[in-house]
């Protein structure tokens, strides 16, 4: 029995099968052909991305951009850099909690649970953002104002939120509605044998969810939940409406000073993807250690 | 029985799951110091607005730093050691502007340190500011819709409006004459409403000396001044818009000239919060003061000259601010 010629000079021509030793040379021929392939794949990518930056810089050229400005005031932006990654990392916290609850509401049996979980994630993904921050903002210290008037100023009081904590109360309540939809696919995911095999080996639904099932479905959430927190990187954005000094804050009011608003602009989209790229690789290398389970 | 209770067992539970949910909300992400501030305004106790803002020794005043030279960025001021600003509120040299030094003047004048805090201005306008900040130094227009919201403290400057013809122009001498032709300005300020015979400014008794021109609206301020700058009477007559945007304009080269004295007066004020849980009466009045103070000693004049090249802030003197009935 002979093997396929092998492509390139030199190496061997011919292998028998049969012989143990052909047998591993062979297999690592192919696999040394394997890498050879999905390194030149990256180079190709690679190169794409490089044209297409060239091509973005081309563009950009147009616009007569003041370069030294960009550097001289880079400082003043990046100092927002660590209100928003904070502010950010909060509220993912927060949301992945609302949206454990959520999700254990949505795929609940009783009504009044899988109510109240539908009907959050109905009005929380069925509004926008920007008026859900307003609204907390502005709407909640009016309602705490009626409750103190009725005598009870300390409950009144927890109604009065700052910018960053109507910021994060905002962001965490959207996100919250969207992730409990990724936390119950990922809890349907896992196969009703285990919750039954569970059943049968006497453990509660409780010990079920916290020892069998979730640990499986974090497999399928990470993921999602990763791609949620890059999404809100940039939806952090929005809470600049209450004057809170993130990125996007000191980017346009610093531009308005000189009216170089394509500079600013360009500064804190850059940051924004530099973050982001940043974000991808920690979460790639989470995902790697999260599949090890996977790999034989 | 049984039932129902497995129907309100987890409603209490979710009770005291918000109950308890809502108190680490607000109370770990508060800067130290921040957190006092609303409880205080919140309760009874607290006896008005002044002695708040005495007590704790700094006048928080919300500012948009969009608008130069009203209120701008100064990059990389470092914030003095003793600053009592904390959390969101900045201290006044990371800003630069007329109204950051009008703050800043009143804030010396009550004897405390001024903080700035930086909202949209939406949320400075939609009033119920739940004792976030004490006082809107934004150069804000007092009209009577902001009214129903917000107290307007005595105006501290204000934006004359002004006719302006083109320089080639012999037979126009006073507003009075431009009746009948054709005035351009843009289309939703007051300028219009000005034009149309319609314009009310609270406070202030408007005489239409312009009667049945011809108004072209424009989006803003500058394309106008630009038909004009075209000839005189090609596209337009004259141009009604703000007294420092037309000398603004001729100050670059365009070719223009002011025709009379400012026909009405925008009156331009501080605001505070109609919503606020403490008694604001004795703090209105102590700003109040103040303002007329810094006209009477040529505060707010120089500071006028010195960011607007010339004196606006005159006319705030006179305006009468018991006749807002607020």
């Amino acid at each position: 029995m002979t093997a396929p010629t092998g492509d390139e000079p030199g190496s061997r021509t011919t292998y028998d099968l049969t012989k143990r030793a052909d047998q591993e040379a062979y297999a690592s021929l192919l696999m040394a052909q394997e890498r050879r392939r999905k390194w030149m794949q990256r180079t190709r990518v690679a190169l794409v991305w490089v044209f297409l930056v060239l091509i973005l810089w081309f563009l950009f050229s147009f616009l007569n951009l003041d370069f030294g400005y960009i550097f001289q005031n880079a400082n003043f932006v990046l100092l927002g850099i660590g209100v928003t990654i904070g502010v950010s990392l909060v509220s993912i916290t927060i949301a992945s909690i609302i949206a454990l609850f959520g999700a254990l509401g949505r795929l609940s049996t009783n009504s009044i649970f899988h109510g109240m979980a539908s009907f959050y994630v109905s009005l929380f993904r069925g509004t926008p953002l920007l008026v859900q921050i307003f609204i907390i903002y502005l709407g909640l210290p009016q309602i705490g104002q009626q409750i103190s008037a009725r005598g009870f100023p300390w409950l009144g009081s927890l109604f009065i939120l700052t910018a960053i904590q109507s910021g994060v109360l905002a962001l965490s309540l959207n996100y919250g509605a969207y992730m409990t939809e990724i936390f119950r696919a990922g809890i349907q995911s896992v196969n009703r044998g285990q919750w039954q095999a569970a059943s049968a080996l006497g453990l509660s639904r409780m010990q079920t969810l916290r020892l069998i099932v979730l640990p499986q479905a974090m497999k399928l959430i990470i993921p999602a939940v990763g791609n949620q927190f890059i999404a809100m990187q940039k939806d952090s954005s929005l809470v600049s409406v209450m004057g809170v000094w993130e990125i996007t804050y000191r980017a346009n009011r610093f531009a308005r000073k000189d009216s170089k608003y394509m500079e600013m602009f360009l500064l804190a989209a850059a940051i924004y993807w530099v973050l982001t790229i940043f974000s991808e690789w920690l979460l790639a290398r989470l995902e790697g250690r999260m599949a090890r389970s996977d790999t034989r | 029985m049984s039932r129902l209770f497995k129907y309100v067992a987890p409603l209490l539970v979710v009770l005291l799951v918000v109950a308890g949910c809502a108190a680490p909300v607000a109370a770990p992400a508060a800067p130290a110091g921040e957190a006092a501030a609303p409880a205080e305004s919140g309760s009874a106790a607290a006896a008005d607005l002044l002695s708040e803002v005495q007590a704790r020794g700094k006048l928080i005043v919300s500012t948009d730093p969009a608008y130069p030279p009203q209120s701008e960025l100064v990059a990389d001021a470092a914030p003095p050691a003793d600053t009592k600003c904390s959390g969101d509120e900045k201290p006044a040299n990371q800003f630069t502007g007329f109204d950051i030094d009008t703050a800043a003047e009143i804030a010396k004048r009550l004897g405390v340190e001024v903080c700035f805090v930086t909202p949209d201005w939406t949320l400075i306008t939609a009033g119920g500011w739940a004792g976030r900040w004490d006082l809107s130094i934004g150069s804000m227009t007092i009209t009577p819709e902001r009214m129903e919201k917000l107290y307007f403290s005595q105006p501290y400057y204000t934006t004359p409006a002004a006719f302006f013809v083109h320089q080639d122009n012999t037979t126009y001498t006073q507003p009075a004459d431009l009746s009948g032709k054709k005035v351009g300005g843009c289309s939703g300020c007051t300028y219009e409403a000005y034009i149309d015979g319609t314009l009310s400014i609270p406070g202030e008794t408007i005489d239409f000396v312009v009667t049945d021109a011809e108004f072209a609206g424009y989006d803003t301020d500058v394309p106008a001044l630009e038909d004009l700058a075209l000839g005189d009477g090609v596209r337009l007559d004259a141009v009604l818009t703000a007294l420092p945007t037309g000398q603004g304009y001729i100050a670059d080269g365009g070719p223009l000239k002011q025709l009379g004295e400012p026909v009405y007066f925008e009156y331009l004020a501080g605001a505070m919060d109609k919503a606020a849980a403490i008694d604001t009466q004795s703090f209105q009045d102590a700003v109040n003061k103040a303002i007329q103070e810094m006209h009477a000693d040529g505060t707010l004049k120089t500071l006028s000259e010195q960011y607007y090249g010339t004196d606006l802030a005159a006319a705030g003197a006179t305006f009468d601010l018991a006749a807002l009935n607020q």
